[in-house]
């Protein structure tokens, strides 16, 4: 059975739709990331399940109940927040005990009860500090022990490390998910962050203007991106708009961008598209030297030549920026460990990546 | 930058300078007049009287000490009632109201303010008092409008009027100093609206409750004209009694010696509270 459904739940602000026409279901013990720019809707979506914010319209049912009617404190949802919210005048123990008074804890269960939550977020032997004096890893561990003590039907996670430095948020991201997994919370994380939404969910929502666009887990996310907004989103990728020229056996089409180059794509979708958006990760593409020869040709292949125009030089990874012709600019990602050209900027050089590397997009415009 | 002895004992004078001749040396003036002998029928005490503490053993007399009683219990009373009205109405403002609505009602507190203590008072007298409007549905209810107990509620009604403002704005800041998420995360874990304002936005805006309160109360100590006119002469305060002192009998001692008394009370007060602050405090 499904912990939390949302039927056709719609929000508006005035003219703004905020939440429009969403639908939502997650089952016990999943982990579900709401990921889309600001603006769109997740935040209110978390702010209706929680019951901070009345809907205009539509289900919001936890365990089959409709809550709807229900005020915050009426519902068992955990709510971690972007700033922790950690009471400033209360000790980490009695932050953590805080929820457990209300929702009924019996009062000799909760000295051991949170002995327990502290441990398990690792914060033990920290009970008698004051939130300020805590930095801001150790704050969120108190905050999610704090929502987590009192057993909440749904876990929703706001930006939860959006605050913190990039390191420690990837320590942290790690952490989270095996913390969330050893309780079998159900719950709902909401970022605009796709590596948080990515690596945190079993499965991703992206939202949209208030709407959802697409859920899948996130390797399909990445790979099968709905839409040309899910395909900008979620991950680097370069992008050419482009008209059928010819079509091929095999489900492959070549395009003419507006640049004047030919670029080939393999995809189911290919036979209805006149006009299209083609997009190609920049990790798809193999930077090839004029050194290195002829390439064979090969249908299913494409090959640009450009000129280098910057090389980035980031740690695992390379950013090399190619310039083709018309002034369009490739990003391309190589592995540092891979044996990659020493390319160096003004050097001519060829791009290769296969047709089925190419998403495809219809222009309906 | 480092600055030498010698320039900062320059650049201190001029401040120095006027709080001496300012506030140090009317208040030594009060000082000294209190500890001097007074013969009736002068005006101050003589030039050269000599020192006697009997000015200061006069407020234990009956009739004084309960001009203190008085105006500390009543402008306690209203400062704990400026309080109760002030932080909801200031709440609202910080928190529910739109930018545009808040800049109204603090342009209006504000206005409050500058309105004459005058027309204030007498407004409270033109409904409250023996003629007022209010009169014959209080002589309905048969509440004597001349007795101790209702000149005392039209006081503190006057004092109100000043406190309520001034502690609004003041709280104002407390409020808006405070994570809503607080109150947010504590509905969420479960406790009633009341309760995450109890355990959560009280605590939290104490500083800004007890400098409300400091506020109210220096406010309600130190009136003079809200219990000169609303008191119709049978309920006055410390400030009519000092004024009488000094004004109309011309007993200079006996005047200081009140005002002494009650500038450390006030000291003291501000110093308890203070301590209950940081007691409180925990942020």
């Amino acid at each position: 059975m499904n912990v939390l459904e949302l039927k056709n739940v719609t929000k508006k602000y005035g003219e703004h739709v905020a939440v429009d026409g969403v639908c939502l279901d997650i089952e016990k013990g999943k982990v579900l990331s709401l990921l889309g720019p600001s603006g769109c809707g997740k935040t209110t979506t978390l702010r209706i399940i929680a019951g901070f914010t009345s809907h205009d319209s539509g289900i919001v049912e936890i365990s089959g109940k409709n809550v709807g009617h229900l005020r915050p404190y009426e519902r068992n949802v955990g709510l971690l927040f972007q700033d922790y919210a950690l009471f400033p005048h209360l000790t980490v123990a009695q932050n953590v005990a805080y929820g457990m008074r209300y929702r009924g804890t019996p009062s000799s269960v909760i000295p051991s009860r949170i002995k327990q939550m502290l441990s398990l977020v690792r914060m033990s032997g920290m009970e008698g500090r004051y939130p300020a004096q805590l930095s801001g890893g150790q704050q969120q561990r108190v905050a999610l022990a704090r929502a987590l003590a009192t057993d909440p039907q749904i876990v929703l996670l706001d930006e939860p490390l959006s605050a913190l430095d990039a390191k420690l948020r990837v320590e942290l991201r790690i952490e989270l998910k095996e913390i969330l997994r050893s309780v079998d919370a159900t719950t709902i994380v909401v970022t605009h962050d796709q590596e948080e939404a990515l690596s945190l969910g079993d499965e991703v929502v992206v939202m949209q203007a208030g709407k959802i666009v697409q859920r899948g887990t996130p390797t399909q996310i990445y790979a099968a991106p709905a839409d040309k907004f899910v395909a900008e989103f979620v991950g680097r990728s370069n992008w050419f708009h482009g008209a059928t020229r010819d079509r091929f056996t095999g489900g492959v089409s070549s395009y003419i961008t507006s640049e004047g180059a030919e670029i080939r794509a393999k995809s189911a979708q290919s036979e209805q598209c006149g006009r299209a958006d083609l997009c190609i990760r920049p990790e798809s593409i193999e930077l090839v030297e004029e050194a290195a020869g002829a390439i064979a040709p090969d249908p299913e292949r494409n090959v640009l030549t450009g000129v280098v125009f910057d090389v980035a030089p980031l740690g695992a990874d390379v950013h090399v920026v190619i310039e083709l012709p018309g002034k369009t600019r490739l990003l391309v990602i190589r592995k540092n460990i891979d044996r990659i050209p020493a390319v160096v900027p003004g050097q001519s050089v060829r791009a290769v990546f296969a047709a089925s590397d190419v998403l495809l997009f219809s222009d309906r415009r | 930058m480092k600055t030498s002895a010698r320039t900062t004992i320059l650049l201190l004078l001029p401040a120095v300078a006027i709080y001496v001749v300012l506030l140090a040396l009317p208040l030594s003036t009060v000082l000294e007049q209190s500890f001097r002998v007074f013969t009736p029928g002068r005006i101050g005490s003589e030039a050269g009287a000599s020192l006697t503490t009997e000015n200061y053993s006069e407020l234990f007399v009956p009739v004084y000490a309960h001009y203190f009683i008085r105006t500390y219990l009543l402008a306690f009373c209203a400062s704990v009632i400026a309080l109760i009205f002030a932080f909801p109405i200031a709440y609202y403002i910080a928190r529910n109201a739109s930018s545009m609505a808040r800049k109204s009602w603090i342009s209006a507190l504000i206005g409050l303010l500058f309105l004459s203590s005058l027309v204030r008072i007498y407004a409270i007298q033109l409904t409250l008092g023996p003629v007022g409007i209010l009169g014959p549905a209080m002589s309905f209810f048969g509440v004597n409008m001349s007795g101790g107990p209702y000149l005392n509620f039209v006081i503190v009604a006057g004092l109100l009027h000043y406190q309520i403002p001034m502690s609004i704005l003041i709280l104002i800041g407390a409020v808006l100093n405070l994570n809503p998420r607080l109150t947010e995360a504590a509905q969420a874990l479960g406790a009633s609206a009341f309760s995450s304002h109890r355990t959560v936005t009280l605590p939290l805006c104490i500083k800004g409750l007890i400098s409300a309160f400091l506020v109210s109360m220096t406010l309600g100590v130190s009136a003079f004209a809200v219990p000169w006119i609303l008191g119709q002469g049978r309920v006055l305060f410390i400030s009519n009694l000092i004024y009488s002192r000094f004004g109309e009998v011309g007993n200079y001692p006996s005047g200081a010696a009140f005002s002494v008394a009650m500038i450390v009370l006030s000291l003291l007060l501000i110093f308890l509270m203070s301590r209950l602050t940081t007691l409180l405090d925990r942020t």
